[in-house]
């Protein structure tokens, strides 16, 4: 489904059957955790913006998305009973752009997963393989989006959360320059790695929607006063002179030919069209050390982030003698074991005797990476490589062992654009097997234009464009 | 306290006050073997005369703003989450005793 087939139909028809649709297909995806009615949205439209590209658009939004009056858990147990007193500013925008949300969406708790294994309502399938994961943690909207319930839903990544779900339901997943979405009312995970992202079924739809998204926020203080360009005005696939980088420590570690020949064919392409096609190599040390450095700040970070969930103001209370006991029973019960242990490696990066030598240590290295992700950057329009390794994987089924190249850089490269900030989406590449997987293009910050364009030239050469599962099985 | 012991991990826990299960705690010796070799991975990184990276971006998007009121809540909607509220409110045991 894309934003074109709704503005064929009646507005509410079309919600009502975008609402049946992620009804039915809940047996299927357990996508789902709250379903919201449409009937008061469709009235409130004549008040909306009738000439926004998601006027009438049924989308669903991701379950840490601040929703006024609706549930908005996190995927978590601790805030299961959690309703918010206000929208989120992306709420607010998606509303006031004459969206219609059809529900909210399962993600792995707090964000801090990417199977989409550890949310509180059970495990997301994927809609090509219900067996296999979805990717996560924004895996219950990617797993609606393929399906074809929605042309649109909200996501977060702060590790690739939009992007790998993406690449593994076979759609369009978009993580924009950091500051450029709003992150106001959106329940955090690592501050200095959060982005909002989004899912679509093809890159003219994705080009349109970051105009409705993005933008400064007063209320969200590491928002961008960056203008906004006209990305989907601008969408323009002639690649022609357009420089490519072609992130090799990726490709080398991509074991599945039918992925790599995929790739090369359509390099090959682009250089026919007359981009200038050119590998490029970071440190192998440095892209080893991208998920080990994730681990340290994204956890270290979130041990802060949720220290105010204790059951005291809001969320779920455990019962206790004492102040202390009911912050430490409301917390050991509210969060599942994996968040916990997550905790536990903040906790650890934290502790004053590893302050220097990891926590510190991370953040330098953050720099010495995103430094030399510049210089490459700066010689190029965009650099690309396969979104992941392999098709999505079954429950604990390993891609690569914990210290190989296949773990470590295919599966994790995508941490460049939270570490540096920049633009970075993902995109269908190949079907494997029947199952797809993605193609991961990032900009220089603040070039969504480039990235979008170059996007939309992949998109012709591999003809995976609207591309969804469809039936209600 | 030895490093990684059952007490270690249940001390850095309750740090940030929550408990593990026993089982927790074993999981997460076993996951702190992979852990700590990926953590080594960082220290092959010469970052000597390198500043700390906080965020992506070091140019200002912070100011200021004006010292009015904006952006009320009501009270009524301050408590709306919490679990327990008498007089306006939130009730938890005895502090002082």
């Amino acid at each position: 489904m894309n934003f074109n087939d709704v503005k064929n139909k009646d507005i509410k028809t079309a919600c009502e059957e975008s609402l049946s649709l992620a009804k039915a297909s809940q047996a299927k995806l357990n996508a789902v955790v709250s379903f919201v009615e449409v009937e008061q949205q469709v009235k409130e439209l004549s008040n909306k913006n009738a000439n926004s590209p998601l006027f009438g658009v049924p989308i669903v939004l991701k379950d840490n998305v601040s929703t006024k009056g609706i549930l908005t858990s996190a995927s978590s147990r601790i805030l299961s009973n959690y309703i918010p007193i206000y929208d989120a500013t992306i709420t607010k925008k998606l509303k006031e752009a004459g969206a219609i949300v059809i529900a909210k969406s399962s993600m792995d708790e707090l964000g801090m997963g990417g199977t989409n294994l550890n949310a509180y309502t059970g495990k997301v399938n994927n809609p090509y393989d219900v067996n296999r994961i979805s990717g996560g943690s924004s895996g219950g909207s990617a797993a609606l989006v393929a399906q074809g319930v929605v042309p649109f839903a909200i996501g977060t990544d702060t590790g690739d959360s939009v992007r790998k779900p993406a690449s593994y339901c076979g759609i369009v997943g978009v993580k924009p320059t950091y500051g450029r979405i709003s992150r106001y009312g959106i329940i955090p995970y690592a501050s200095s790695l959060d982005h909002v992202g989004y899912f679509t079924t093809n890159v003219s739809d994705a080009s349109s929607a970051l105009e409705v998204l993005a933008g400064r926020d007063d209320l969200d203080m590491t928002s961008s006063n960056q203008e906004v360009q006209a990305y989907s005005k601008l969408l323009d696939s002639n690649v022609a002179g357009k420089k490519i980088a072609i992130l090799v420590n990726v490709q080398e570690a991509i074991e599945d030919t039918t992925i790599t020949n995929s790739f090369n064919h359509i390099m090959n392409t682009l250089k026919e069209k007359g981009a200038i096609v050119e590998e490029v190599r970071m440190n192998d040390d440095y892209m080893k050390a991208l998920l080990p450095t994730y681990y340290v700040l994204s956890n270290a970070e979130a041990t802060a982030n949720h220290s105010n969930l204790d059951g005291v103001r809001f969320g779920v209370r455990e019962e206790g003698a004492d102040l202390v006991e009911i912050m430490i029973n409301s917390r050991t019960k509210g969060f599942s074991s994996d968040v916990r242990k997550r905790f536990v490696i903040g906790s650890y990066s934290l502790h004053v005797d590893n302050q220097e030598k990891l926590y510190k240590k991370a953040q330098k290295v953050r720099r010495v990476i995103v430094d030399e992700l510049k210089t490459i950057m700066n010689k190029y329009d965009v650099i690309v490589a396969s979104s992941s390794g392999t098709i999505a994987p079954l429950p604990n089924q390993k891609c690569g062992e914990d210290l190989s190249v296949s773990h470590l850089v295919a599966e994790n490269h995508m941490l460049l654009g939270n570490f540096s900030g920049f633009p970075s989406m993902s995109l269908p590449q190949v079907m494997v097997n029947k199952m797809p997987v993605g193609i991961s293009v990032m900009a220089k910050a603040f070039d969504e234009v480039n990235m979008f364009n170059i996007a939309k030239a992949i998109e012709e050469i591999t003809g995976l464009e609207n591309i969804v599962v469809g039936g209600d099985e | 306290m030895e490093k990684f012991s059952k007490e270690y991990f249940r001390y850095l826990a309750n740090q940030i006050m929550f408990d593990l299960s026993d089982q927790e705690i074993e999981e997460l010796q076993e996951d702190f073997k992979t852990l700590t070799k990926q953590m080594e991975l960082l220290d092959k990184i010469d970052t000597s005369n390198v500043d700390e990276m906080i965020y992506p971006f070091e140019e200002d998007t912070v100011y200021l703003r004006e010292d009015v009121v904006n952006h009320e809540i009501t009270q009524e909607e301050a408590l709306q989450n919490a679990p327990l509220v008498k007089n306006k409110m939130i009730v938890v045991p005895k502090v002082v005793k």
